[in-house]
């Protein structure tokens, strides 16, 4: 019964196969054809001569670039926070002994399986001034006022921060809840044999249990929210100005407005490797949370 | 949920009610938007609203449906979208088995090196490899086409790691009694071990297909021309044309997300489970 080792090979090489050339071809292959092009002078139509580190070193004099990168930093700390926060209360609804409860959930999800394209829509004509829903909406209580949300820099980051959370924090309230209802319930008998508070019970017991998934979480929201694009293109459009600009927003620009991909690309490279160790330090959190749960 | 500690714990809140309310007033301002956009794209085309109540109250026309699905060219997207669709969650749910059974049931050489090199892959951000994965599709002459929509997209890391923890748990014995019975590999894959794993097949199923239903950057990179266009490549081309009127916008809108919504509805808890799984591993 004892088949050759390379028969074995064999078989399990066919089975292999099919994801092995999908994966090589597009998932990795671009990792090094992207090195390749940040060193070329590399035009939508061809490839152009060597250029060494030199688009690296433009990057670093490069204000659009350093004023994208800070846009997209500015979008996770501005998010972050109430992306958790949020989620956590909306988990604890959620959670509420309540015959309703799946309704809760499937309400507060519910945003999150929208196309980015609907969602943006939406929000453009809810935002929009004189005739926009919010506005309206706002002057039906007697309050004059007619904000221009995404025309004003501040309230276009307050306008698609709010919009990314009702969008997307869905999400992590699932995650939460999951956790929330692997609380095993006898701790909870336990501190209620011994007296304790539904407010002692939350700190001492909920809170601390929650603490793996949270950081599993954190570290997830952080490395997603630092690819934001389409919301801010389809909303903003990086505007007022370049003002709510993210960086794949340039990086798109420069490739696909400007035609220049090798520039394109290094500025990509950069973004890979923050990615990257957001990444790694993600997995190695991620377990002791896996662990958890 | 019921047990006698859980009906103690309820009869205990005094706040139980209160929560539940603001429960349930959190949940109506979460879908407030969708209700909203579900009801503008009933109302005839060009009223004119001024107090925003009037969004919902009659009159009400499936007008603005007939003209877009009739003169526009979302019912084209629409298709795009769902054949695209399909079709890549058809492909990932097949090459992911498989190599998630080669990985878990076949002895070979090199497994775990190979399992690491897939394992790596979860960390490759799509987003900053799109520069040079359009450079690639573009040498091998797809792009504008179905399959370089749909090629790039079905390589995915994370299937294959949930399938082969789900193979994992079929017992060995089940394995080897089949293989006594001179089952091959094939037929252990297609009548044994596939059919166990239904649940994690329909949550990447789903998954997939909103995932490709609702992804913008690689197609809107990808197509060129108009007929290929998917819903969410198509719709922000709406806002140019028709920014000045909200029901035609919201129809098209509308169009683009009763299916999800719909699908969602009825595949709630593996959507849910699904999710879960993403945030463990993802």
């Amino acid at each position: 019964m004892k088949k050759s080792l390379w028969k074995k090979d064999l078989y399990a090489g066919l089975f292999l196969l099919p994801f092995f050339l999908a994966y090589v071809i597009f998932t990795i292959f671009p990792i090094f054809k992207g090195l390749q092009m940040s060193f070329f002078n590399w035009s939508l139509i061809e490839k152009g001569e060597f250029t060494g580190f030199s688009q690296y070193i433009a990057l670093f004099t490069d204000i659009d670039f350093w004023q994208s990168l800070w846009n997209t930093t500015l979008f996770v700390i501005l998010s972050t926070p109430g992306m958790i926060i949020l989620a956590l209360l909306l988990a604890l609804l959620a959670n509420l002994n309540s015959k309703l409860k799946t309704l809760f959930r499937s309400a507060y999800f519910l945003p999150s399986i929208l196309s980015v394209s609907v969602i943006s829509f939406l929000a453009i004509f809810i935002l929009q001034p004189y005739n926009g829903f919010l506005n309206n909406f706002i002057q039906l209580f007697g309050i004059d006022a007619e904000p221009f949300w995404l025309s004003n820099p501040v309230l276009a980051w307050v306008s698609i921060v709010g919009v990314t959370l009702w969008w997307t924090v869905g999400f992590n309230m699932i995650l939460f809840l999951t956790a929330l209802q692997d609380i095993p319930d006898h701790l909870y008998e336990a501190a209620e044999i011994d007296g304790a508070t539904r407010w002692q019970m939350f700190k001492s017991i909920t809170l601390p249990q929650l603490i793996p998934i949270s950081r599993v979480i954190l570290l997830l929201q952080v490395l997603s929210s630092f690819k934001v694009f389409a919301q801010i293109l389809l909303i903003t459009d990086g505007g007022p100005g370049t003002s709510t600009r993210p960086l794949i927003q340039y990086i798109y620009e420069m490739g696909f407005e400007r035609y220049d991909l090798g520039y394109a690309a290094s500025m990509s490279y950069v973004l890979f490797f923050i990615l990257l160790v957001l990444s790694i330090i993600q997995i190695r959190a991620g377990g002791q949370g896996g662990r958890m749960i | 949920m019921s047990t006698p500690n859980a009906l103690l714990e309820r009869n205990r809140d005094p706040l139980r009610l209160l929560k539940v309310i603001i429960a349930l007033v959190v949940a109506l301002l979460f879908i407030f938007p969708i209700i909203w956009m579900l009801f503008v794209s009933l109302k005839p085309k060009n009223m004119a609203v001024a107090n925003p109540l009037d969004w919902f109250t009659p009159p009400y026309t499936f007008a603005n449906y007939t003209e877009i699905l009739m003169e526009s060219d979302v019912l084209l997207w629409l298709w795009n979208s769902v054949i695209i669709g399909v079709i890549t969650t058809v492909l990932t749910l097949i090459i992911t088995s498989l190599a998630a059974f080669a990985l878990s049931k076949m002895q070979f050489r090199y497994k775990t090196p190979i399992f690491l090199f897939f394992l790596a892959g979860m960390m490759v951000p799509g987003e900053a490899t799109i520069i040079p994965l359009f450079e690639i599709v573009k040498s091998m002459n797809m792009l504008d086409t179905y399959a370089g929509l749909i090629l790039p997209m079905i390589a995915s890391p994370i299937g294959v790691i949930i399938l082969k923890s789900f193979f994992d748990s079929v017992p060995h014995e089940v394995m080897e009694s089949a293989r006594i019975d001179g089952c091959s590999n094939w037929r252990l894959f297609w009548n044994i071990v596939l059919p166990l794993a239904k649940p994690a097949l329909a949550a990447i199923a789903i998954f997939t297909f909103i995932g490709s239903w609702n992804n913008f950057l690689w197609p809107f990179l990808a197509i060129v021309s108009e007929e290929l266009y998917t819903l969410p490549v198509g719709i922000p081309t709406f806002n140019s044309t028709y920014s000045s009127s909200y029901m035609l916008p919201m129809t098209v809108n509308a169009i683009a997300s009763i299916p999800v919504i719909i699908a969602f509805l009825l595949f709630e808890k593996q959507i849910v489970k699904g999710v879960s799984f993403t945030g463990l591993k993802g």
